[in-house]
């Protein structure tokens, strides 16, 4: 990342959840982008070990792709393209990172829930701190305001 | 990849992912459960030749622009003058040499030195009344109070329809009437082009109509440019030559004129005045335009509106005047020929000098602010159509818009019906103007008495006086309405007097089948739409035993076990062979062969269908007869001479008979 006011990327990869934050992220790297960035947005649909990794599931899902189609819409409102990627596997984090890499991404973008364990301290979960460790690339993790998700 | 899915292996030998693929994304978006939008790529067509027409399209009339792309600018007041008043500003150019040919044509040519002002002064009086009349509409529809939108609110169908046909009549008069005009000071300025006068005007119009359905929106700045250019131009040479004729005293008026001031009064006479008085009455059209487009402008709409309205009724009155001021003092008359050149130009040339470029300048602002005036009726035209469409007394198709959100249908309408106008009339200005005011004055009319019922159901704050205003506005505008009418009556108006109830009539008709039908089709909130409750047949006719029949028939077991095939033929051998080969190899299907000594085939399967009709129990519900047809895929344009042509006669005689479908089963060709 050059050091500059403005940051730059060539690649992005946005990680959605199928949250409140998707739109939030989706806007603020489309803000921040030029035209000619490439934008990827990757929804992960987390299999568990009951199913075979390959199971029909995130293809049917009409919430599923709508999780992308939206944020393909933010992106085509600004005139930017942005592919956008339907995963299926067992850990969310690692396909994230896996996907990045495989890309040659150079920023990893990750929205983040305020979310609290049993009501008492922040929970980050589990996804976000393998992606800070793992992730080739720069990361930017933006976490919802306080009020915006029950405690 | 498998299924619509693909394996991925990650960095670490645990880490496999899946990336499914998402088959809709290229064509659609999901929006909602169960919701989809469709992509630009959903509209474009999949056969060669559709495609062909598509890209030829593209290049035409541009990229298809989607719903939301719509621009929603408002107008400054000062751009909203320039948009909205380039219409009325430019019947200037047109209107005080309208005033002199009616004394010219009348033998009166020397009155016109002595009456040609106080016309025109007349004129810009009713002027001021229109405006103060159209200013109450502003502020008591914000929302556009066009004259068919204020009378189908106040005064009922049949008057909002004779507004609505004056409108329509009118928008493409001024496309016609602007673009010769335009295209006489063109040729006024370049006399050598005067024999094909008529092919620039209709070009211009075809260039209008094609700009127009790529889209072209009036908000734009290059819009408002020529209007100040001609302003500009204009008040100059105003300035200029009442100098020159105040105080430089160079007045061109003959002495035997000003001699016969006292003579001329009672040689003239009430009629000649009055049609001057109504050939000039054309400077109001486009007054109205304002009015109808309060919503475009900026916040507060209406108030802006109403002083944008003042301000241009005083520019238009000042410019009128002004130009019949110099047009007299200078001697200017009418052309008589084509390549003459016109009254505005002849005041263009004393002042600026012949072959100057001052000269040529203002004759191209003049030209140019006429084409501008013309392409108001581009966005007017269509505009009222869909809402005329909307309300059911258009053809649908005229509230649709096309690729690029423009009304296409009302758009080429206007095209053609202008283009053809100016031809049948070759161009000619003064030939147009006499179906012009009259229904201009006809729509004022209605306007304003629609204005007075509103004022008087209303009865909000200051009602008394705004219904005064409008009622004197109403009455002033009748009464030259019924004078317009009568003068021009032979010089064309009574084309319009006839065309108005024609119009009306139509669109009645139209409302009146669109009626019909819905009440057929209705469908009652309570009713619950269950199960099918007629029984189903089918009938195959075929033409042998092929892949494509084989297709055809076992789709029609999917539908009925009450199926047969036909075959029609001439040879009963024939018939006997196919049947031993039919029961063999298409077992569970009876196949009717019914004989035609007299070779024809679809007459005697319509035959066939009517006897079947007939045969069914008389106290059982008629049946559904689903007729499937064996259909060729053709992979080249010219197969399609070569294949189908039975099952087009077939399905061509079928439709429309009673509880009968047609259902085409195609077959593709593989090779």
């Amino acid at each position: 990342m050059p050091d500059t006011d403005t940051p730059t990327y060539r690649r992005a990869v946005i990680a959605l959840n199928g949250g409140s934050s998707d739109e939030r992220i989706v806007r603020l790297v489309v803000a921040l982008g030029t035209k000619d960035v490439e934008l990827i947005a990757v929804h992960v649909v987390e299999i568990d070990w009951t199913l075979p990794l390959d199971a029909d599931i995130a293809g049917r899902s009409e919430e599923v792709q709508q999780v992308l189609d939206t944020a393909e819409g933010i992106a085509e409102q600004r005139k930017m393209r942005m592919e956008p990627v339907l995963l299926q596997a067992r850990d969310v984090g690692a396909a994230i990172v896996d996907e990045a890499t495989e890309r040659d991404a150079d920023l990893l973008v990750v929205g983040l829930p305020y979310r609290k364990r049993f009501g008492g301290e922040f929970a980050i979960g589990r996804t976000v701190p393998y992606i800070l460790q793992n992730a080739p690339c720069a990361v930017w993790v933006v976490r919802e305001p306080m009020s915006e998700e029950p405690s | 990849m498998i299924g619509g899915r693909r394996s991925l292996q990650g960095r670490k030998p645990g880490d496999k992912r899946v990336r499914v693929e998402r088959p809709h994304a290229p064509y659609f978006r999901y929006t909602g459960p169960g919701q989809l939008t469709a992509k630009e790529a959903a509209s474009i067509p999949t056969t060669p030749g559709a495609k062909l027409a598509h890209k030829i399209r593209g290049v035409v009339l541009g990229r298809p622009l989607a719903s939301e792309a719509e621009a929603g600018e408002r107008l400054s007041k000062v751009k909203a003058l320039a948009i909205f008043s380039s219409d009325a500003i430019s019947s200037s150019a047109y209107a005080t040499e309208e005033i002199l040919r009616a004394f010219v044509l009348a033998g009166a040519a020397m009155a016109a030195f002595t009456f040609a002002i106080p016309v025109s002064i007349a004129i810009a009086m009713l002027l001021g009344v229109v405006a103060f009349s159209y200013r109450q509409v502003c502020i008591a529809y914000p929302n556009g109070g066009g004259s068919y939108s204020v009378s189908k609110a106040n005064l009922g169908r049949i008057a909002s329809l004779v507004a609505a046909s004056a409108l329509l009549i009118d928008y493409n008069l001024t496309v016609a009437v602007s673009t010769s005009s335009a295209v006489e000071q063109i040729v006024s300025a370049l006399p050598a082009l005067a024999p094909v006068a008529v092919i620039i005007g209709v070009s211009v119009i075809a260039l209008m109509t094609i700009a127009n359905l790529r889209g072209l929106r009036e908000a734009g700045n290059i819009f408002a440019v020529p209007t100040y250019l001609f302003l500009f131009s204009a008040f100059l040479m105003i300035g200029l030559g009442v100098f020159r004729i105040v105080v430089l005293g160079e007045s061109r008026i003959p002495e035997e004129a000003l001699g016969a001031v006292e003579d001329t009064t009672q040689v003239v006479g009430i009629l000649v005045l009055l049609r001057a008085f109504s050939s000039g009455a054309v400077a109001l059209t486009g007054t109205e335009a304002i009015a109808t487009g309060v919503p475009a402008f900026k916040p507060p709409e209406s108030r802006n509106a109403a002083t944008t309205l003042m301000v241009m009724a005083v520019v238009l009155g000042v410019l009128f005047v002004g130009i019949t001021f110099l047009a007299v003092n200078f001697g200017a008359v009418p052309p008589e020929h084509p390549g003459d050149k016109t009254v505005i130009a002849q005041v263009a040339t004393v002042v600026f000098g012949a072959d100057s470029i001052g000269f040529y300048l203002f004759q191209a602002f003049t030209a140019l602010l006429l084409f501008l005036a013309a392409n108001t009726s581009f966005n007017a035209f269509p505009r009222l159509g869909a809402v005329l469409a909307i309300d059911g007394f258009f053809p649908r198709q005229f509230s649709f818009r096309g690729d690029r959100l423009a009304f296409s249908s009302g758009i080429i309408a206007l095209g053609v019906v202008a283009a053809s106008l100016v031809v049948i009339f070759q161009g000619s200005t003064h030939a147009l103007i006499p179906l012009y005011a009259v229904g201009v004055f006809i729509d004022f009319t209605i306007a304003q008495t629609g204005m007075v019922r509103h004022w008087w159901r209303a009865q909000s704050p200051g009602w008394r006086g705004r219904l005064a205003i409008n009622a004197v506005g109403g009455i002033a505008t009748g009464i030259v309405a019924i004078v317009v009418t009568t003068i021009k009556f032979r010089d064309g108006a009574y084309l319009v007097l006839l065309l108005i109830p024609v119009l009306v009539a139509i669109m009645l008709f139209i409302r009146r089948e669109y009626d019909d039908l819905e009440g057929e089709l209705h469908v009652r909130d309570d009713l619950i739409a269950e199960g099918p409750h007629r029984e189903q047949r089918v009938v195959i006719p075929v033409n042998g035993i092929n892949r494509a029949v084989i297709q055809a028939v076992n789709f029609g077991r999917t539908m009925s076990p009450d199926i047969r095939a036909v075959y029609v033929t001439e040879n009963p051998e024939e018939g006997d062979i196919l049947r031993g080969r039919w029961e063999r190899q298409v077992p569970g299907v009876p196949l009717v062969i019914v004989e035609s000594p007299y070779r024809a085939v679809i007459a005697p399967l319509l035959a066939y269908l009517d006897v079947l009709d007939q045969a069914w129990p008389p106290d059982k519900e008629a049946p559904i007869t689903i007729v499937v047809l064996p259909e060729f895929v053709p992979r080249h344009w010219w197969e399609r001479a070569l294949y189908n042509q039975t099952a087009k006669r077939l399905k061509a005689a079928i439709l429309g008979r009673e509880h009968t479908v047609v259902a085409d089963v195609p077959y593709r060709r593989e090779h």
